[in-house]
């Protein structure tokens, strides 16, 4: 397998969530919180920035809704694109 | 590495806030519902800290049908306080 | 989006998380903790590991004001986000 064959196929995760910059995401932490929110952009660390964002609790409740916030990366699980939030 | 530690030194950064408490009485509120008052002596960039006549309150659920909250301290004239428990760090003075 | 639109996209965005702290440095913020307590106040200070100094700050518990701090310390891996008030 040539290294070129597997470039076009490939979409690294960082590209992935890079292409998510602008549009709705739904990211899931380690523990059972999840917010729901536009994506302004994010670092090397997946520390991410967020805007119209909505909190959700356990019990998928809305907790808080924030203008704009930076999310740390430290408990971050999982960044779900055009994610409409908890189901 | 990442941009946010290249974020533009700012012109205080935020341990030089415990660098202004050496000597000061301090008010630290810890990891296990734990907080403690003292002289700060010494401390690091983990936040571990030397406290002088320290004073630690422990909060505790008494009991657990009324969820009646109690406490108790303990005194240290010499304590060091690892950094990783650290949650808030005052001047004693500001509470 | 085209291989060099994405990566001069990347190329913006490394610094959107650095841009947000100097946007929101001095101005009124949000800090939520990992065991639910919330600080309300004026940031003056951030580092890399999240490390903040907030001023005239009030901390919550379940929304209720517990306490006051006329400018505290808050140790970085306790925190969730920082959120423009």
């Amino acid at each position: 397998m040539s290294a070129s064959e597997v470039n076009t196929q490939l979409v690294l995760p960082l590209e992935l969530i890079d292409q998510c910059i602008g549009s709705t995401v739904w990211v899931l932490m380690t523990t059972s919180q999840e917010f729901v929110g536009t994506l302004v952009g994010f670092d090397d660390f997946v520390n991410v920035v967020l805007s119209d964002v909505s909190e959700y609790d356990g019990d998928k409740n809305i907790v808080s809704k924030r203008s704009k916030m930076l999310l740390s990366s430290r408990s971050l699980a999982m960044l779900v694109p055009g994610g409409q939030g908890p189901v | 590495m990442s941009e946010i530690t290249s974020t533009p030194v700012p012109s205080s950064e935020p341990l030089d806030l415990i660098k202004l408490c050496l000597d000061e009485q301090i008010f630290v509120k810890l990891r296990g519902s734990r907080e403690m008052i003292g002289k700060l002596h010494a401390y690091d960039s983990h936040c571990n800290m030397v406290l002088s006549d320290a004073v630690e309150t422990i909060y505790y659920v008494h009991d657990s049908q009324s969820g009646e909250i109690k406490s108790k301290t303990k005194k240290s004239e010499m304590v060091f306080v690892r950094g990783d428990s650290v949650i808030l760090v005052t001047d004693a003075a500001n509470v | 989006m085209s291989k060099s639109a994405s990566s001069t996209a990347a190329a913006t965005t490394t610094s959107s998380t650095s841009n947000f702290l100097s946007e929101i440095t001095n101005s009124q913020v949000i800090v939520k903790l990992t065991n639910g307590l919330e600080y309300v106040g004026i940031l003056s200070s951030i580092d890399g590991y999240m490390n903040v100094v907030l001023e005239n700050s009030k901390e919550i518990v379940n929304s209720t004001e517990i306490r006051t701090y006329s400018e505290v310390f808050l140790r970085g891996n306790n925190v969730l986000y920082i959120s423009q008030d």
